[in-house]
């Protein structure tokens, strides 16, 4: 077990080195050139030159990206360029914060409504409360946030004053709970879906008749027998999940006003801020990768069935 | 009054393409320490008919129709839910056909063994633990004590098919229902789960229900043996007669096809043409009239009810095999 997790994670740095390779390629020879952009498009070239010159951006392109690793393996991760002498770390860590503390409300929200809403669905098969519930599953993923964001803006806040737009001020403000209800949806639905497709399948089992043979009260035959079959399969979800907890959802982030990674990012785009793009893409790569090796020790420790390897 | 009597029990399924009519109408007694054969091709509703008598049909689509179940004298189809509970598992248990799905996959097979022990012979977990290992033990499962921590896939078929015979017997059941416990085993594997039960059924004194679609096997299990056919029973004796003298042109094809070591002329080989009907639109009249070989006009309006012929052996049929010439050559 510790052996292969050691091997997992001695790939993660070459994952890194190649992606960074690929970011920093498509930065230094990709559309936009930043210092134009810096210092707008009529720029005098020999100002532009040596302000190149000063970013170091007129070396050879491999040096430039040894010497990034370098500072980065030192915890560097340059200044960026659109808000001069600002390190990316620093700026990164500060939204990174905001961000994956909402995020992992939204997931824990999506979780603890999905899996008990599916389990439901599942016991009601082809009845009313099923359909209902499928039918709000339905809904759920097919309403795109643009559309539900507005409205509940307007319905909640705008039209009846019960709760704030939005914002930020730490997760145990009433700000958050807006913005969780509407991003928690598309989650929620998706476990909803998964769970009670996972319980239908399971619950139609031979073991789970076995269990009901024994003479088992139906209550032990479902939480006993059929629900830890049917909630392995879910890890998978919960660790995609898990790696886009790191990545800030630009546009949510607009609406609802909280200074999360995603305004950051999208703002270093516009700006060709590349450190800052860098900085991103190595951290999303790294939270996937952390996230899918976590997800496998997980099934390990629930499934049985999966051996250490 | 018998251990386990079935009458006229109506199982179907109400599926989108039509009504599933899996068994239709069959009775059946079962007596104390006795063993039962049911046999007859696969799709003719034999572990839709032992499923019905625990309840055990997945409702909907499928529902009990008609019929009395009475186990020592009470019908299970009228008790409450708790009390059928008590009898399932306990009174009455059942080995499946399939032993690489029955049992559950991320639950070790001592845990398995045990929940049965601590529900019906309340027994604490450490009791239920030394009565499993026993249990494993007494079906052959080498180093039990070590074994019973193991998980499902961990074990071979056979020594699965064995884990579920321990978990059957377990709480010292009258009647175990064994449904196709040896079809999914190699032939070496079959005759030892065969010999297994058979040993059990000494020490333990229970009745059994033995399904197969293998008239070999039942030959040296049951002392009396159902022949099924499209849900319907249509023959019943004792596995002497209906060896000796069968009087269904079904069980004679069954036989027919049935290899034996004991014959002297050779014979040709002979294997029934046609297929079970579909159960979804049964035709009135009999069920086998399309493939049988003796079939008469009447066979094609009026279903024959279960009739002896001599005493302890009854046969659904219209025909007298005795005395007719099959109307069509067999092929
Ligand atoms: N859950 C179900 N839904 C619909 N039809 C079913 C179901 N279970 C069994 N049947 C039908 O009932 C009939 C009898 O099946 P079964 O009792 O399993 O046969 P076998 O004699 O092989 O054990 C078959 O036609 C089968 O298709
Ligand atoms: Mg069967």
């Amino acid at each position: 077990m510790v052996t292969y997790v050691v091997r997992r994670l001695l790939w993660l740095p070459f994952l890194l080195l190649i992606i960074g390779l690929i970011t920093f390629a498509l930065g230094l020879y990709g559309p936009g050139d930043p210092v134009l952009v810096m210092m707008g498009q009529h720029a005098n070239p020999e100002a532009a030159a040596r302000v190149r010159h000063e970013l170091g951006l007129d070396r050879p392109f491999l040096v430039q990206y040894a010497d990034y690793v370098w500072k980065a393996l030192h915890g560097d991760f340059g200044e960026s360029l659109k808000y001069r002498g600002q390190p990316v770390g620093r700026l990164m860590a500060k939204r990174l914060t905001v961000t994956v503390q909402f995020n992992v409300v939204v997931m824990a929200v999506g979780v603890a409504v999905g899996i008990p809403l599916g389990i439901l669905a599942a016991l009601n098969r082809n009845n009313l409360i099923d359909y209902f519930i499928v039918l709000l599953t339905v809904a759920g993923i097919s309403l795109p946030v643009l559309a539900i964001a507005p409205i509940a803006m307007w319905f909640l806040a705008a039209r009846f004053h019960l709760l704030p737009s939005g914002g930020w001020d730490g997760i145990f403000s009433r700000r958050i709970i807006m913005p969780t209800l509407v991003l928690a949806i598309g989650p929620a639905a998706v476990f909803v879906r998964q769970t009670r497709a996972n319980m239908l399948e399971v619950l139609d089992q031979d073991y789970v008749r076995t269990a009901r043979a024994k003479g088992l009260r139906e209550y032990t035959v479902i939480v006993a027998h059929a629900l830890r079959n049917a909630l392995i399969p879910l890890f998978t979800i919960f660790g995609l999940m898990l790696g886009g907890l790191v990545g800030g959802g630009i546009i949510t982030e607009s609406i609802f006003g909280i200074p999360g990674i995603g305004r950051l990012v999208w703002d270093a785009f516009g700006a060709r801020d590349y450190p800052v793009i860098m900085a991103y893409t190595l951290l999303v790569a790294m939270a996937y990768t952390l996230a899918n090796l976590f997800v496998d020790v997980c099934y390990r420790f629930v499934d049985p069935r999966i051996r250490y390897g | 009054m018998a251990l386990l009597e079935i009458k006229g029990l109506k199982t179907r399924f109400f599926t989108e393409d039509g009504v599933v009519h899996a068994v239709n109408g069959i009775s059946y007694d079962l007596e104390e320490g006795g063993t039962l054969g049911i046999v007859g091709e696969s799709g003719c509703g034999k572990t839709v008919s032992v499923l019905s008598v625990m309840r055990l049909i997945p409702e909907p689509p499928g529902k009990i129709v008609g019929g009395e179940v009475l186990f020592e004298g009470r019908d299970i189809l009228k008790m409450d839910p708790d009390d059928v509970r008590k009898v399932r598992g306990n009174r009455i248990a059942m080995v499946f056909q399939d032993p690489m799905t029955s049992l559950n996959p991320v639950l070790t097979i001592g845990r398995q063994i045990d929940e049965a022990l601590e529900l019906h012979m309340g027994m604490d977990k450490h009791q239920a633990r030394q009565r499993t290992i026993e249990l494993l033990e007494t079906v052959g499962i080498a180093e039990a004590a070590d074994r019973a921590d193991d998980y499902p896939h961990q074990f071979s078929g056979g020594m699965r098919q064995r884990v579920m015979i321990a978990m059957a017997l377990s709480c010292n059941p009258r009647v175990l229902i064994a449904d196709e416990p040896t079809t999914a085993l190699d032939v070496t594997i079959q005759a030892q789960i065969i010999e297994l039960v058979k040993r059990l059924r000494e020490d333990i004194g229970m009745a059994i229900v033995w399904i197969t679609h293998d008239l070999g096997i039942i030959a040296g299990l049951a002392e009396r043996v159902i022949v099924m056919y499209a849900g319907y029973i249509v023959e019943r004796a004792s596995v002497k007669d209906l060896y000796g003298d069968p009087r269904h042109p079904y069980t004679i094809g069954l036989l027919g096809s049935l290899p034996r070591l004991d014959e002297t002329r050779k014979r040709r080989l002979f294997s029934m043409r046609g297929l079970p009907p579909d159960l979804i639109d049964l035709k009135p009249g009999c069920p086998f009239a399309p493939r049988c070989d003796y079939v008469i006009d009447r066979c094609w309006e009026e279903t024959p009810p279960l009739e002896p012929v001599t005493l302890g052996h009854e046969i659904a049929c219209w025909v007298d095999v005795k005395s007719s010439q099959p109307s069509k050559p067999a092929n």
